[in-house]
């Protein structure tokens, strides 16, 4: 590859926590890679594994999944089932040797702009090394 | 009374618990009574709603299933339960199914008794149909051995094929088949049931043993099956293995346990505007119709895998013949480890993605 490989983070930020986390970030012009999508969900207990796999089928090389530490979440437990269904989908990949590595979850809160920008920092450059998501370019899935 | 033997009649199974539960409608102990009876042509067996004894013709052990007796009870009680007694006869996966379809308020057992059959394995729809051989399917699958040939994948490696959660057990393993069947009387509700038939005393350390070597050996082979398979791994496995799947849907459809009412991909959620198929050729280059076939599974084992039963009706429902027992056996068996599940194990249990607790995984979200 000549140029260098830029991965497509798609991440799902809870509106309460990890995206004011990330507008924080902004707000304060702490620098972060431009390789992450945000799309803000109102909680984190609200993605379903279905939203990760499109996004991981559609050539997606990291996903990250943000939410309220846990005993923060606005609607209580939200995060809490989060945690255990992310769990039971990198089961489930791992089994079937899919990767799990490429889903991310981490709890951001409000005030934690900086811990948002290295967290993207972060996922940017494991994924540098792991590589492009070999599911993007496949036509027959 | 625990571990009793119903005595078998002129060495017919069959007629033996037929006239069983024709004994439970004449005495008016229930109302009905659902068991698997042969179709006239025998070329099946479906699970029958008798109230009229001189109707009654039950096969119990008729080795196929064209349809979980779960699922079917869940039809028959979704709307309203029961006022009146029905019994059930059903298999040890239909039983699991039918718990965990109870845990999604999706069956109500309100007047209702289970009584649970030993399952020695059943066959393909087409292999039952047209039985190789003199003898008849079920003759053969209770004979055991040659007839394991035939038997479905599910059921050679079977989680468990002797019912838990019952009333009553009819019992074919730890007794000899010309003299009896085992019953074991479980609750107050099967005592109830069984009040008035004659019943003889057995060993029930010839049943507890037998119980514990069948359950040993299909352990055996479900552990060497998953063995087997555990190179199937890796997109370019996973693709192949899917590459023959017509995105169908018959599989979501056949499982006991998918439980939504309507399916997200049945829904129209994925109907996208032509622009948007266009963007994503765009973006992958190329990509075939219909779309999101891997999407549809991998999502589906996300929703369904820890309330799996094995019971391998997705894979017979398959058009494509895409053997999926060699990956959902698997998928299953760590999902389930990892949230130490097991559907069906108890009605009472909590299905772990509506529970949690706060000081596991917690490793998950910092590290
Ligand atoms: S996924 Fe297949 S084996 Fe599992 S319960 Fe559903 S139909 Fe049975
Ligand atoms: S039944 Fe077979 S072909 Fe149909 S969707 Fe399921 S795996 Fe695909
Ligand atoms: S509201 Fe932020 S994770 Fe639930």
């Amino acid at each position: 590859m000549s140029e260098e490989f830029e991965p497509k983070i798609v991440g799902f930020l809870c509106n309460w926590c990890s995206y004011a986390g990330a507008d924080l970030a902004g707000t304060s012009r702490i620098q972060y890679p431009s390789n992450i999508r945000v799309i803000r969900v109102m909680c984190s207990g609200s993605v379903d594994t279905v939203y990760v796999n499109r996004a991981l089928l559609e050539g997606a090389d990291a996903v990250l999944i943000g939410g309220c530490h846990p005993g923060d979440c606005h609607y209580l437990n939200g995060n809490y089932k989060a945690r255990r269904r992310m769990v039971l989908m990198k089961n489930i990949l791992e089994t079937l040797g899919l990767e799990p590595e490429r889903i991310w979850v981490r709890w951001i809160s409000a005030s934690e702009g900086q811990k948002f920008a290295d967290t993207v920092k972060e996922i940017v450059e494991r994924t540098k090394e792991m590589g492009p998501n070999p599911m993007g370019k496949r036509w027959n899935v | 009374m625990a571990e009793m033997m119903l005595p078998i009649q002129d060495g017919d199974i069959k007629t033996t618990v037929n006239d069983l539960l024709k004994g439970l409608l004449r005495s008016g102990k229930v109302s009905a009574v659902i068991a698997m009876q042969e179709t006239p042509s025998g070329k099946s067996a479906f699970p029958t709603m008798v109230s009229d004894p001189e109707k009654m013709d039950a096969n119990v052990f008729a080795p196929l299933l064209p349809v979980s007796t779960g699922t079917m009870i869940s039809r028959i009680t979704k709307v309203r339960g029961s006022n009146k007694p029905i019994t059930v006869v059903l298999r040890s996966c239909e039983m699991r199914a039918l718990m965990e379809l109870v845990k999604l308020n999706q069956a109500d057992l309100t007047n209702v008794t289970l009584i649970g059959v030993d399952c020695p394995g059943t066959f393909p729809m087409n292999t039952y149909s047209s039985f190789p051989g003199d003898k008849t399917p079920t003759e053969a699958v209770l004979e055991g051995g040659e007839a394991e040939k035939y038997m479905r994948s599910a059921c050679l490696s079977c989680k468990d094929p002797v019912p838990e959660n019952v009333d009553v057990v009819i019992g074919i393993y730890g007794v000899d088949l010309k003299k009896g069947l085992f019953i074991d009387t479980r609750t107050d509700a099967g005592e109830k049931l069984l009040e008035g038939i004659e019943l003889v005393k057995t060993d029930a350390k010839a049943r507890v043993k037998a119980v514990e070597d069948v359950r040993k050996s299909k352990d055996a082979v479900r552990a060497k099956f998953i063995e087997e398979r555990s190179d199937i791994k890796g997109i370019d496995k996973i693709t192949e293995f899917f590459d023959t799947c017509v995105n169908c849907h018959n599989c979501m459809k056949a499982c006991p346990i998918c439980y939504c009412k309507e399916c997200l991909f049945d829904s129209s959620v994925f109907d996208l505007e032509a622009n948007k198929y266009v963007a994503k050729a765009e973006n992958k280059g190329s990509f075939k119709t219909p779309t999101d076939s891997m999407l549809f599974h991998i999502t589906r084992f996300n929703h369904m895998i820890l309330s799996c039963v094995e019971c391998g009706l997705c894979e017979q429902a398959c058009p494509s013949n895409i053997p999926l027992m060699d990956i959902i056996i698997p998928i299953a068996e760590n999902a389930q480890k990892e949230f130490e599940y097991l559907p069906g194990r108890d009605s009472e249990e909590k299905l772990p993605m509506i529970v949690y607790r706060e000081d596991e995984f917690q490793d998950v979200g910092e590290k």
